[in-house]
This record gives C-alpha cells, sequence and structure tokens, in this order.
C-alpha cells in the first residue's frame, strides 16, 4: 500500500471541489466541507510497476489567505494549485498558498491547474503568462472540471511525481 | 630589605616612612627574589580577570569536580538551576521534553494505573470470597487455572464487547499505516476513514484551542465506541461494539507503545508506503483478538446438558461419526437427484462437511434439502456457484418467466422438447421464434409451430366485413388456409379499390390472394355517378338520390334536356328510375337576361345598355378595375361566349368598398391601423405617425367631393412617443460609452424609460448626462448601483482621493499599467506600496518603482529652528511678557512654513507644545501652570494663524527642566518657565 496525501489549494470556487469531483467517485459528504473545512477522497492511480492511492484533501474557503489552516497540510507529499483561468487574480492566491505552505513545511512537488478551459470566450490568462511558469519547470494543465478534459492526465502527472 | 618588606606587606609603608620610594637597586633586588612568581601571579590574575579564560579553565575540571562533589551538596546546589531550566525549555516548546519524556512516562503511567486497577480487584476480591455460587465456582476455576486474581474473571465477565477494527495512523500525515479487521467486520474504505479521523481531530483540536496530544480520546455511536491513543508518531484509533472494560484503554495503549519502541524509525519517517512497516499488523492484530462475548447460561440445566453431552460425546463417538457420514452420503444422493444440481466436489474433514458444486437459481436449495437428512446444517460448508441448466423443465420455467406466454398458449416437455401450442398475437410468435433461435445453441428443442396466428386473422376478418359494407362490393366468398387468405367477388369500377383498404388493415398484402371482377352496379348512387359523368350536367342542374329514384332539377337547354332523356330510357331496363321532369327548359335569350341581371347586382359594374339581335347579345357599361370580370361571370350561364359582344368602359366606382380597396392600396396602412366601412363611412382607427396621417389627411379632403367620406380621427397620432423612444436609444448609448457606467437593463414601456446598472462613484452622473438629449427626465426612472470599476483612469482617479498624492508625485497611465512617478515621504510610498498589492489581487497593475524617497533636508533645518524656541515666562505668569511677541511672531511663521511644506510632502505635522515651570510652589500648582502656559501659548499661535488642530498641548510641571535647579533658590531658574515645541510628523 502506497499513499500519499495531497492537497487541493487555490481561492474561492476556482473549482477544487469540482475537479476532486470529475476525478473521484466520494464516499464522504460535501457537508464535510462546510462543518469540518475538509473533505476527503481517495483514488487509485495505477502504474505499470506499482499503485498510488491518492489521499485528496480538499480545503474549503481558502478565499482569505488569513484563515487558511496552514496545519491540513501537515504530512502532504504534493500539491494541486487550482486557478480560475477567467479570473487572473486567483493565480496569485494558489501561489501565496504554495508560498505559505513551503514556508511551513518545505518545498513539495505540486501542479497547476488552469481550470475553467472550457470558458474559452471568457478565459483571461494570456498564453506567454503560462508560457512564462512553464519555463520555471512547472507542471501546468488547463482544465475543465466540466468537460473533465485533461483532469486525469495531471493528477496522474502528480500521482507520478510524488511516487518517486 | 624594608623596600622588600614594605612590597611582601603593604603595611610595612606606613612603618618605615623613612625610606626613600624609588631605589633601583632595590627594584633589582626584587627582580632577583621574587621575579617568577610575580610573573606567575599576574599570569592567574589575569586568568582570572578574563572571562572567556576562566571558563575554558573551569571547564576543563568540572566533570571531573562534579565527580568528586559530595552527592547531597551538589544536588542540592544543581536542583533550582535545573528546575529553571525545565521550566523555560517547557514554555519555549512543549514538545521537545515531551519527546524527551515520552518513552519514560508513558509506562510510568501505565504501571501506576495497573496498580491502582490492582487495588481495586484486591477489594473486590474480599468481597467476593465468601459468595458460593455456580459462577463463583466456574469463576474461581478460571482464576486459579489462568493464573489471575479472581476478581478480574468477574469483572471480565460482566464486559461483553469486541474490537472490530484498529487503525494505526501517522500523525504527521493522517495517512493510514495498517488496518486490521475482526474476522466479519465491514467498513468504508479504512484509508478515507483514518484520514477524515486525524482531520476532525485537527479540527477540534483548532477549534476549541485542545493541547496538543490530547485530541479525541473516546467518541460514541450508539453501539461502537472509538477509542483513540496517541502516539509520539502515531495514532491508533480502536472501534470498539460493546461495553469495553476501561483497562482495555492500557491494552491498547500497550500495542501502541510496543509499536513505538520496535519501529520508532521507520514510523517517523513514515512517507506512505506501509511495505516500510511490515510487522505493525501483527501487532494491531492482538487488539482485534480482543473480545469478550459471555452466553447467558441457566444454572442447573446447562451442568446437566453439559455432563450429558460429555458422556454422550465419550461414548458414541465411532458410532456417530460413522452415522453423520453415512446420513452425509444420503443428502449428497439426494442432491445429485435434484434436477439443475451438480455436485463436483464433496469430502469429509475433522467431522465438517465440504460440498462444492454448480446450482440452477431455479432448483431447489441445497440448504433447504437438509432438514430431514440429520446432517448438522452447521458443519455443513457448501460453495455453490450459479449456472443455467439446459434441463427441459429449467428452461421450460425460464420460458415461462422470460416470454409470459398469454393465456391461449400451453408449454409442455414433450421428449426432451418444448412444445408451445394455442393463440398467440404475432409479437408474441417474434418473441418465441427468438427464444427457439437462441436455445439451438445447445439447448432443448423449442416447437412454436403449433401456435396459430391469431391476430393476424383477426385483422382479416375486420378487412373482410369493411368491404362488405363498401357500396359497389360484393363479396362472394373469402377463406384462412394455411396462414393465408383468400377472397373473391364483384366490385363496381367506381367503388373503392378493396386494395387500397387492405393498406390501412395491417394484413399482410403478400399472403392476400384476391380476385374481384367488374360489374355495373346499379344501386342508386353508382348510377348517379355514371350519370354525372356521361351527362356533364350544367351549374343550374342539380343530380340527387331521392327514395332510390334519381331526381335531377333546375334549368337546362334543350338538347341537354333530350340526352339526359335517352339515358332515363336506358335505365328503365331494370335501374333505378331517373326522374327528369324537374328541369326546366330554358331559352338562350332567357339565360341571357339572366346574366344580365345577375351583372347588374355586381358592386363597380354599371350596364348601359344591352340587346339581342340575330341570336347575338350585345352589352356596354362602366366596370371598376376592382370589380368582377364580367367575362368571368359568363361561364356556368350556359350562353355561348362566343355570341356576346360586350364593351367595357373602366371608371372609378365611388361605392365605399372600392372605395376602401383604394385607399388600402394606396396609402398602405400601418400594421397597427385598420379601416372598415361603418354606415357608408370608411372608417380608419389604431395608430400611425403623423405622415401616414398627413397622407390620410389628403386622401379624405379629395374624397370628399363625392366620394364615401373617410374618418381618420380615431387614429391616434404616435409619432411623439415613437421619437422620445429615438430619444431615449440615443441617450442609453451614450450611457453605454461612458467609462464607469455599465448598463444592465432598459426599456421603454407606456411612454416610460427604465434603466438599471452599475455606476462608478467617479463616473459621470447619469442624470447629468439627460441634459440634452430630449428625453423628459420626468419619465426616466432609473436605478443605479455603485461598483468600483478597475478601469485604470478610474483607479487613478481613487487613488489620489485615497492616498491624495504630494505634489512631488505624478499618478499616470501608460498601456493600461499605472505609474506613479516623483518623490515622496517614506511613510506615503509604503502606503502606495500596499495599494499596490492590494490592486494586483484584482489584476490592476500599479508600479510604483520609479517613485524615490523625498529629501527632507530643508524640513528638518526648519524642524531644528523651531524645537530650539522656547517662549519664557516670569515667576508665576501663565502670559508671556510683551518681549516674547516677536519670538511668538517667529514661531508662528515657521510653524505655518513647516506645515505648509510637510503638507506638500503628503505628510501632517502635528507640534506638541509642552509647558514648564521651575521649582517654587507645591507640585500640584506647578503642574498645572505648566498646563496653563502651553494653552496660552497655543491661543497666541491660533490668533497668529496657526490652525488649532496642528496644536497639542501638555504640562511637564517641573519634571523636564532645561536647567538643573538650585534647591536653595527662592524664586527659581527662570529659564525653566517656559514653553518647548516638538515637531511630530505622521
Ligand atoms: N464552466 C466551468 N465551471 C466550473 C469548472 N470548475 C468549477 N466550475 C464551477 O465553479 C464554481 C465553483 O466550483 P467549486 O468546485 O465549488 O470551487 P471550489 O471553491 O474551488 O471548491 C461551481 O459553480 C462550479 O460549477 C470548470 O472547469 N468549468
Ligand atoms: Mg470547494
Amino acid at each position: 500500500m502506497l499513499q500519499k496525501k495531497i492537497c487541493m489549494l487555490g481561492g474561492f470556487a476556482v473549482g477544487k471541489t469540482s475537479l476532486v469531483r470529475r476525478f473521484v467517485q466520494s464516499i464522504f459528504s460535501e457537508n464535510y466541507l462546510t462543518t469540518v473545512g475538509v473533505k476527503i477522497d481517495k483514488k487509485s492511480v495505477v502504474f505499470p510497476d506499482k499503485t498510488v492511492d491518492l489521499i485528496l484533501w480538499d480545503l474549503a474557503g481558502e478565499d482569505d489567505i488569513g484563515s487558511f489552516r496552514v496545519s491540513y497540510v501537515r504530512g502532504a507529499t504534493g500539491l494541486v494549485l487550482v486557478v480560475d483561468g477567467t479570473r487572473p487574480a486567483t493565480l496569485a492566491v494558489a501561489l501565496t498558498l504554495r508560498e505559505r505552505c513551503e514556508a511551513e513545511f518545505g518545498a513539495m512537488p505540486f501542479i497547476l491547474l488552469f481550470n475553467k478551459s472550457d470558458l474559452t470566450d471568457r478565459w483571461a490568462i494570456s498564453d506567454g503568462e503560462i508560457d512564462e511558469l512553464k519555463q520555471r519547470g512547472w507542471q501546468i494543465y488547463l482544465t475543465s472540471a466540466l468537460s473533465g478534459e485533461h483532469v486525469d492526465d495531471a493528477f496522474r502527472q502528480l500521482a507520478s511525481m510524488v511516487a518517486k | 630589605m624594608v623596600e622588600i618588606a614594605r612590597n611582601v606587606d603593604p603595611d610595612n609603608h606606613a612603618l618605615y616612612e623613612g625610606v626613600p620610594a624609588a631605589d633601583h637597586r632595590l627594584e633589582r633586588l626584587r627582580q632577583l627574589l621574587v621575579g617568577g612568581e610575580i610573573s606567575e601571579l599576574s599570569r592567574v590574575t589575569h586568568l582570572l580577570d578574563e572571562p572567556e579564560q576562566l571558563a575554558t579553565a573551569v571547564g576543563n575540571v568540572l566533570p571531573e569536580a562534579t565527580a568528586r562533589a559530595s552527592h547531597t551538596q551538589l544536588g542540592e546546589a544543581l536542583a533550582p538551576a535545573v528546575e529553571r531550566a525545565a521550566q523555560r525549555s517547557i514554555q519555549k516548546n512543549p514538545n521537545t521534553l515531551t519527546d524527551i519524556l515520552y518513552p519514560v512516562f508513558l509506562p510510568a503511567i501505565r504501571k501506576s494505573i495497573g496498580e491502582k486497577i490492582d487495588q481495586t480487584f484486591q477489594s473486590l476480591n474480599e468481597s467476593l470470597r465468601h459468595i458460593f455460587t455456580w459462577h463463583g465456582l466456574k469463576w474461581r476455576f478460571e482464576a486459579w487455572r489462568t493464573g489471575t486474581s479472581f476478581s478480574a474473571v468477574v469483572l471480565k465477565h460482566s464486559l461483553i464487547y469486541r474490537v472490530e477494527h484498529v487503525f494505526l495512523i501517522s500523525r504527521a500525515s493522517g495517512l493510514l499505516i495498517a488496518h486490521v479487521t475482526s474476522q466479519d467486520a465491514t467498513s468504508e474504505d479504512p484509508q478515507l476513514i483514518s484520514s477524515m479521523l486525524s482531520a476532525i481531530q485537527d479540527f477540534v483540536k483548532d477549534s476549541f484551542k485542545e493541547k496538543e496530544n490530547s485530541g479525541l480520546d473516546t467518541i460514541r455511536f450508539g453501539e461502537l465506541r472509538l477509542w483513540s491513543e496517541v502516539g509520539q508518531f502515531a495514532t491508533l484509533v480502536a472501534v470498539i461494539r460493546g461495553n469495553p472494560p476501561e483497562e482495555l484503554h492500557e491494552v491498547i495503549r500497550d500495542v501502541l507503545l510496543r509499536i513505538h519502541q520496535e519501529s520508532s524509525r521507520a514510523l517517523e519517517r513514515f512517507d506512505g508506503d506501509s511495505s516500510q512497516l511490515p510487522g505493525v499488523e501483527t501487532q494491531l492484530q492482538t487488539c482485534v483478538e480482543l473480545q469478550h462475548m459471555d452466553s447467558k447460561e441457566g444454572f442447573p440445566w446447562l451442568v446437566v446438558t453439559a455432563v450429558l453431552l460429555a458422556l454422550i460425546v465419550a461414548g458414541g463417538w465411532y458410532f456417530l461419526s460413522w452415522q453423520s457420514a453415512h446420513r452425509w452420503q444420503a443428502y449428497l444422493s439426494r442432491l445429485a437427484a435434484q434436477p439443475g444440481i451438480v455436485v463436483s466436489d464433496q469430502k469429509i474433514r475433522g467431522g465438517d462437511f465440504y460440498v462444492a458444486g454448480l446450482r440452477d437459481p431455479l432448483a431447489a436449495d441445497p440448504q433447504s434439502l437438509l432438514p430431514g437428512t440429520d446432517v448438522d446444517p452447521a458443519r455443513v460448508h457448501s460453495n455453490w456457484q450459479f449456472y443455467q441448466s439446459f434441463e427441459p423443465q429449467f428452461v421450460l420455467k425460464r420460458l415461462s418467466a422470460s416470454l409470459a406466454p398469454p393465456d391461449s398458449v400451453r408449454l409442455s416437455v414433450v421428449d426432451g422438447r418444448i412444445v408451445a401450442e394455442g393463440e398467440a398475437t404475432t409479437t408474441w410468435i417474434n418473441r418465441a421464434r427468438a427464444a427457439a433461435q437462441q436455445l439451438s445453441a445447445g439447448g432443448p428443442v423449442f416447437d412454436i409451430s403449433r401456435v396459430r396466428d391469431v391476430s393476424a386473422e383477426d385483422r382479416w376478418q375486420a378487412y373482410v366485413s369493411r368491404l362488405q359494407t363498401q357500396p359497389g362490393i360484393i363479396v362472394a366468398d373469402q377463406n384462412v388456409r394455411d396462414g393465408q387468405f383468400y377472397i373473391t367477388g364483384l366490385r363496381d369500377p367506381l367503388a373503392a379499390d378493396p386494395q387500397s383498404l387492405l393498406a390501412e388493415t395491417q394484413v399482410d398484402p403478400a399472403r392476400v390472394h384476391a380476385s374481384w371482377q367488374f360489374y355495373q352496379s346499379l344501386e342508386p348512387q353508382f348510377v348517379l355517378k355514371r350519370l354525372t359523368a356521361s351527362l356533364t350536367p350544367p351549374d343550374s342542374v342539380r343530380l340527387s338520390v331521392v327514395n332510390d329514384r334519381i331526381v335531377a332539377a333546375g334549368e337546362a337547354t334543350t338538347a341537354w334536356i333530350n340526352r339526359a332523356r335517352a339515358a332515363a330510357q336506358q335505365l328503365s331496363a331494370g335501374g333505378p328510375v331517373f326522374d327528369i321532369s324537374g328541369v326546366r327548359d330554358v331559352s338562350p335569350e332567357e339565360r341571357w337576361q339572366a346574366y344580365v341581371s345577375r351583372l347588374e347586382t355586381q358592386p363597380g359594374i354599371i350596364v348601359a345598355q344591352q340587346n339581342v339581335r340575330d341570336g347575338q347579345f350585345y352589352i356596354t357599361g362602366l366596370r371598376d378595375p376592382l370589380a368582377v370580370d364580367p367575362q368571368s361571370l359568363l361561364s356556368g350561364t350556359q350562353v355561348d361566349p362566343a355570341r356576346v359582344h360586350a364593351s367595357w368602359q373602366f371608371y372609378q366606382s365611388l361605392e365605399p368598398a372600392f372605395v376602401l380597396k383604394r385607399l388600402t392600396a394606396s396609402l398602405y396602412p400601418m400594421d397597427k391601423v385598420r379601416l372598415s366601412i361603418v354606415n357608408g363611412r370608411i372608417v380608419a382607427e389604431g395608430e400611425a405617425p403623423d405622415t401616414w396621417i398627413d397622407r390620410a389627411r389628403a386622401a379624405a379632403r379629395q374624397l370628399s367631393e363625392g366620394g364615401p367620406e373617410f374618418d381618420i380621427s380615431k387614429v391616434r397620432d404616435v409619432s411623439p412617443d415613437a421619437r422620445a423612444a429615438e430619444h431615449w436609444q440615443y441617450y442609453v448609448s451614450r450611457l453605454e460609452a461612458q467609462p464607469g457606467i455599465i448598463v444592465a437593463q432598459q426599456s421603454a414601456r407606456g411612454g416610460q424609460f427604465y434603466i438599471s446598472g452599475l455606476r462608478d462613484p467617479l463616473a459621470a452622473d447619469p442624470q447629468a448626462l439627460l441634459s440634452g438629449t430630449q428625453v423628459d427626465p420626468a419619465r426616466v426612472h432609473s436605478q443605479w448601483q455603485f461598483y468600483q470599476s478597475l478601469d485604470p483612469k478610474f483607479v487613478v482617479k481613487r487613488l489620489t482621493a485615497s492616498l491624495s498624492p504630494p505634489k512631488s508625485v505624478r499618478l499616470s497611465i501608460v498601456q493600461g499599467r499605472i505609474v506613479i512617478v516623483g518623490e515622496a515621504p517614506a511613510g506615503w510610498i509604503s502606503r502606495a506600496q500596499a495599494a499596490a498589492d492590494q490592486l494586483s489581487a484584482d489584476g490592476v497593475v500599479l508600479d510604483v518603482s520609479q517613485l524615490s524617497e523625498l529629501n527632507l533636508a530643508e524640513l528638518n533645518q526648519l524642524r531644528e529652528a523651531i524645537q530650539t524656541t522656547d517662549i519664557y515666562f516670569s515667576s508665576g505668569r501663565v502670559v508671556p511678557g510683551p518681549e516674547q511677541t516677536p519670538v511668538l511672531d517667529r514661531l508662528a511663521d515657521q510653524l505655518k512654513e513647516f506645515a505648509e511644506n510637510a503638507r506638500k510632502a503628503g505628510v501632517t505635522a502635528r507640534f506638541m507644545l509642552t509647558g514648564h515651570s521651575d521649582i517654587t510652589g507645591r507640585e500640584t500648582a506647578n503642574a498645572s501652570i505648566s498646563a496653563a502656559r502651553a494653552e496660552t501659548v497655543r491661543a497666541l499661535l491660533n490668533k497668529r494663524g496657526v490652525a488649532p488642530e496642528l496644536l497639542q498641548v501638555r504640562g511637564a510641571g517641573t519634571f523636564e527642566p532645561a536647567v538643573p535647579e538650585n534647591e536653595n533658590s527662592p524664586t527659581g531658574n527662570s529659564t525653566n518657565r517656559r514653553v518647548s515645541v516638538t515637531v511630530n510628523l505622521e
């Protein structure tokens, strides 16, 4: 049994919960999100030589960065940073959250998702900007929780990164 | 020698006063005698004086010294320091010490709890000692056998519980390290449960500010309890059903401790790979084996039964085992005889019976066959796999279930074949055919040939009876043979086509064999049809069937009447009567007259003259182009057009109907205008723009000379509304073009205009934009919500308002970015930076990189001048003397200049006026005098134009003297009776 704790990080309504819902069938009610502030799901990702169980922690209400419970990230091996591609300001939010986690627990692997790629007419992130981030060697995906585009690929990539 | 003595003992110095102080020979002597000692002494002194060197020296001997010291004394001396050190460490971070002590104190706690429980048991033991019951005996025996105390056994038996799950959870990540369950317990995904448990623990800890390590140790859900034990690196959670004893905590703690002891490093480094902790599961296993289930036995019966049983078991063991094997065989052969059950394997081992095989879900339940065989069901372990048997009776059952045959169909097994008989609809037969097809692969034959397709026959009968009711069709014979339909008969060519009727019945045409012979029906309506076709009666003649007779009535030419008479003659031989007596013979002249009078009744046609000459007809007159064509009226009158000579002149009829038509054509009335004729007048009603109304008015004027009246008074002129709507649209588009205004919705209803949307407080006022648009403000209803536009122009406006930039900086927009250039004080720059940070979250760039800190040198000089100015007072006075006036004048100017310059630089200057007094008089009096002096100066400065809100006052009494006071001076120091000024920048 090889498991890895993964935290979903990103601003309010960027689609964290929707992405998890798209990637995995839940057993816990989403009520936990509002009551306990976190919902946990599991997804097994199968590789030829091993199977990794991703334990996904979806945290609620990170809109206000100040109220973010860093303690929930303790013990995590990887992060999924989610940005709403129609709201450029959420990129800064995601990056700030990552900085806070790294300050507390050190660097860890992450993927950066620009979500809601189906909303092409309201898309507000330029290709140049994304290329620039890619230059830093970051793993970046344009996802849509609505259509499912690239969602599996992204999580698979993260699974292979944390399983090393 | 004296010198030596003096050097050795300084007291001698006083004794031998008369000796010269410096004699170099003595110095030499001293060097010779004690030179070595002196240098050694100075080395030691140096050592003692230099803390670093001393520390090194003491450090070298400290361990040795401690070892040799008296133990009690050393302990006492060190105890306070060590205690303080421990306290400090705990205050700083309790975890350090906890981690150090953890392996120590857990066993200690365990031990003390154990002792406590032992004590309890002991006292219980006392009270139970003399109780002599069956239970008592039994439990005593158990205590003796197991070597535990009697009371422990008593306690154990009154607690019934079972540990169903044990989770070992990593404290750092909440990941599951290991999980074991008792045999038949189930749960959802243990990995998720463990993470969720740890998240909930975190949550509780955060929410109730619980201390570290004291998470939730027990949670209860009805029958289930969650007990958790928190260890250094891992938490152990046990899920217990029932009523566990307290000591179970200890057992669990014990297991956790053992796991920590054995695998502490692996636990600490746990990263989700549980293969690194292989032995843990066995440890946890010891937890789930913990259970106690006490059965509720009655006292004497149990003993009796037990003894009897023991006897029987001992005596009849061989017999029984032989007998049970025998019975087992009987059961097996019974099973084997069951259709739909195939036994593939069976054996007897250790008194238990094992059987495996296949069974059809429709076959008898092997379990239900057990009763009556005397085989103990509890010892039977069966492993059945379902399969579908092809034995005909199973197939029959399945077919009955799946095909649901109608009552009229019977299924039976005949010689291993399944036969269906009876009547069914085509759809059912088709389904049955498909089933038969499927079965043909290995299953028994399913014969459906004996099912008659009733639906087709029903349909056929319906078709036949429909044909029989058709006039002109006579069905002579029909029958059904081998699914084929046969029909013969007669049909009139004018009757309905039997073939086309077939198409509506869903009877398969390929199976219908029809043979029809044509005949002429003498039924009156067929005769009528034929007559109509052959005689082509004129419009003025009507043929009908009256009481089976065919009757012609109306008017016709002689020629036609003659042909009709011939036909009547023919029919008289067997056919229905053809009565033409009702047809009046009309002459061509009569018919012409009928035509002319018809023309005369036509509106828009005026016949001027007509006559008949030599068999030719002449007519002249006027006709309106919109009236009917006289020529077209000729046809059907039986007047020969070749003999008609007409000459028509066009004119415009003034009959209202024609005028209406003409108006409709010429005015193109709008959608919203309706024209109609009311009492010979033409009336227009509805709405139209003024241009249309003008044209209509002109037409009405024309008509007034002889034509019918054209009344347009009921048409409402809608042009003002239309124009207002245009103006409104213009206003809306103007608003939409405004930066900082977003129009969400707008509409015009009933002459009123509604608009709603968002506006930046800094955008143009929508109300103000109304002027010049010709829109009536009273008819505009607007609803604006304020919002903050992120348009850089607006952001600049807002920044200007909120940051109040000093004159020395300039805000501008460069390619959508806001750039601040110039010099500003540090405080302002940091506020601008904060604004930039905030804006970046909204995606607006505010570039402050070109701001540099303002040079405050000039201000500093002025500040210096102000702060060195003092206003002096006479003793006991709170108003400065006249000699201070120039000082006050200059100070006021300086303050004003400083305040102004500070404002330009973006900061606010405030001046603190502090009053002071000398030390004569009581302290309370001095305090109030000093405050009063400051107040006076504020008033005087205010009079000189310094804004009062920039001036703050305080009284320092005698506490901040400018020069030290001489306690003895009766008047006090005049320099201290003053008001001083300090400058603060905000
Ligand atoms: N069109 C579109 N909408 C999305 C997508 N992902 C999430 N949403 C919507 O965005 C809203 C917020 O999503 P949610 O998952 O609750 O965001 P969270 O606060 O990050 O967990 C919801 O209304 C979702 O339906 C996406 O990929 N495309
Ligand atoms: Mg969410």
